[in-house]
């Protein structure tokens, strides 16, 4: 790292920077938009300035400066913490049935096959659908498929969550079609099918 | 700052992300602790056998004579479909040659000097890339384990609405579940970004060959290598009529003197000895998150062409940063312990998002000893049986069942606590096994390394 370009250095020192302001900012007795922006623009104005001086690998170190500088101050938190006495949350989160409650396997195992298989074969479509897209657009192969392979994850890492928050099965259903409905028309307007 | 989320969509995130995380618990605080300690990759190489051969570089004439040595070794098998020679990088400065065959490293001046002895190092790098399952299904359950994880950290701040006001306030000393659940939000918060791109790139590695059957059963007729050829490069047609064996030293040199300040890693030679050889070169990009471009020889040594992964399109450089990204070697030492750092701070957020669980339920007056014998058999015996599965190699040798060792002790250890010892809490046992274990480990290191040199 010995040649390392100055604005990398300096955008690690912004996102150190911006770690400090954002824990002044959020220990104020009141909330203070202006004291979180400075935190926030620091935090960006740090990462933008790691980009532009070694790219990707710049952003990657200067993260990594912003994370240790916090880890720093967790571990200074945590050292200098008093013994309390608070009470901790028993919040329900209504994983397991407790004593007298029913079961619902058949209610968890469908969201297990919604979250899971449906929702993969979903991203998956829609990732393929995304791809065509890109070839219609005048992508190279090499950007459409590499964009498809990060897609597929992230698409199905957020349809999972989002399924999760939906109170109904319907609003499920729903969010499972359309991505995969839009994915499939694409694919088809591409000409691959 | 405070997320402003209704209290629906809060209590369904937390039985959203309690879901996730004890589906997947297990198995993601494996991933988790052997991703940690895999980072340090080379180095246990190192640790393993250290009496191999070291050098900060290798001359092009005696990489030659290396590979010419170690196929002189396998007249009488079939031949080998690639060549690998792991040319001397600062973490790991030996020249190894692997084969289809045989893995052999080199001295400085192309000498055979005895088997590469790693098995400790690859059945680990095994169990965080596949769960030692061979073939693509355990990368591919890996790679599902990394999108559990982006699933589990955006329901993870739906969850907690104040979790990144309360980023700074870490009461370590509280008791009564307080304290493990500052430990969780605040480390899970700040480790945020690192979660993200581990858990991303990790999903897209483990996950790409599934993205790859699927580009090609769309747009390539079913052909997966001309999926991945755009990204990383086509393989040229084999052919296999009897040729001398291809110039490897003249690549070398053509590195040397056209891209000075670049670092050779790896030499791949392709169907060795037959007319349709030829030579990738890996040259490693100083503060670059790429693991490489690889330039392309004909057997005679000339140059090519490279396939982009530096300079081409935006996808080719995206693909070939995941890699980096996720292991961690893109900055020496220093960002390698960033990442053990960060991947302990992960880890611990996987172990204890369980252990929050089941306090909360014991907090509610149900009493689930097995419950939580079984978790601190997961918690506490997955790194003992690493430790005895490290010990293993080093008191048994490189052909130690490793697999074997880790695999059963990581089942056997939850269920003999959920079946024999659920009470008292087998943690403390299992704390003070792990301990004596890691004494036992770094002491037989150390008696195996005087030993060597003695």
């Amino acid at each position: 790292m010995s040649e390392t370009a100055p604005l990398v250095w300096i955008g690690a020192a912004g996102a150190v920077a911006a770690v400090l302001q954002l824990r002044r900012a959020w220990s104020l007795p009141r909330r203070s938009a202006a004291a979180n922006g400075i935190g926030w623009a620091l935090m960006l104005a740090g990462a933008a300035l790691a980009l532009a001086g070694d790219g990707a690998w710049g952003l990657a170190v200067a993260s990594l400066a912003g994370m240790t500088s916090a880890a720093l101050l967790l571990a200074h938190a945590g050292w200098s913490a008093p013994k309390g006495k608070g009470r901790a949350s028993d919040r329900k989160a209504h994983m397991l049935p407790e004593a007298g409650e029913p079961r619902h396997i058949g209610r968890r195992l469908l969201t297990f096959l919604l979250t899971v298989p449906l929702a993969f074969a979903a991203s998956l479509l829609a990732a393929l659908g995304a791809r065509s897209l890109a070839g219609i657009a005048g992508w190279s192969d090499a950007d459409g498929n590499a964009m498809t392979l990060l897609l597929v994850p992230l698409l199905w890492g957020i349809l999972a969550f989002w399924l999760l928050m939906l109170p109904r099965r319907r609003s499920q259903f729903t969010w499972l079609a359309v991505p995969a409905t839009i994915g499939l028309g694409l694919i088809w307007i591409g000409g691959a099918l | 700052m405070t997320l402003a989320f209704s209290k629906d969509a809060v209590q369904r995130a937390l039985s959203g992300h309690a879901a996730i995380g004890l589906l997947a618990s297990a198995l993601l605080y494996l991933i988790c602790l052997t991703g940690t300690v895999v980072v340090f990759y080379q180095e246990w190489q190192r640790i393993e056998q250290p009496n191999a051969p070291e050098m900060a570089a290798i001359a092009p004439d005696a990489v030659q004579r290396a590979v010419t040595a170690v196929l002189a070794t396998e007249t009488d098998k079939p031949a080998t479909t690639h060549l690998y020679v792991h040319m001397p990088v600062d973490g790991l400065p030996r020249t190894t040659i692997t084969t289809d065959h045989q893995a052999v490293h080199v001295t400085a001046d192309g000498r055979i000097a005895g088997p590469e002895e790693n098995a400790w190092s690859e059945f680990l790098l095994g169990a965080h890339y596949a769960l030692n399952i061979p073939g693509l299904v355990g990368m591919t359950i890996v790679g599902i384990f990394g999108v559990m994880i982006l699933a589990l950290s955006l329901s993870g701040i739906v969850a907690h609405p104040r979790i990144f006001r309360d980023a700074f306030r870490l009461r370590a000393r509280d008791n009564h579940g307080v304290g493990l659940a500052d430990w969780h939000n605040r480390l899970s918060v700040w480790t945020l970004p690192f979660s993200l791109a581990i858990a991303l790139t990790g999903s897209m590695i483990g996950l790409g060959v599934v993205g790859a059957y699927g580009l090609a059963a769309a747009f390539y007729k079913n052909d997966v290598e001309a999926a991945y050829a755009p990204i990383f490069g086509e393989e040229a047609a084999p052919d296999a009529t009897p040729a001398p064996l291809a110039n490897v030293a003249a690549p070398l040199a053509w590195l040397a003197k056209n891209h000075p300040d670049l670092r050779p890693t790896y030499i791949i030679l392709h169907d060795p000895r037959t007319r349709g050889q030829h030579i990738q070169l890996i040259a490693e990009h100083p503060r670059r998150l790429i693991y490489g471009e690889t330039y392309q020889f004909g057997a005679d040594g000339t140059y090519h062409g490279k396939v982009g992964l530096s300079d081409g399109h935006l996808g080719q450089q995206l693909a070939a940063s995941t890699y980096n990204l996720h292991f961690g070697n893109y900055g020496g030492l220093p960002v390698k312990l960033a990442y053990i750092i960060f991947g302990l701070a992960l880890t611990i957020v996987v172990a204890t998002g369980t252990s929050i669980w089941l306090g909360k339920r014991q907090r509610r007056g149900l009493h689930e000893p097995r419950l939580r014998a079984g978790w601190d058999g997961v918690i506490w015996g997955i790194p003992l049986a690493l430790t005895i599965t490290f010990l293993a190699r080093i008191l048994l040798g490189n052909g130690a069942p490793l697999i074997a060792i880790f695999w059963t002790l990581t089942i056997a250890i939850p269920l003999l606590a959920i079946v024999v010892r659920p009470q008292p809490r087998p943690k403390a046992l299992l704390q003070r096994l792990l301990v004596g274990t890691l004494v036992a480990a770094i002491a037989a290191t150390l008696a195996a390394a005087a030993g060597l040199t003695g």
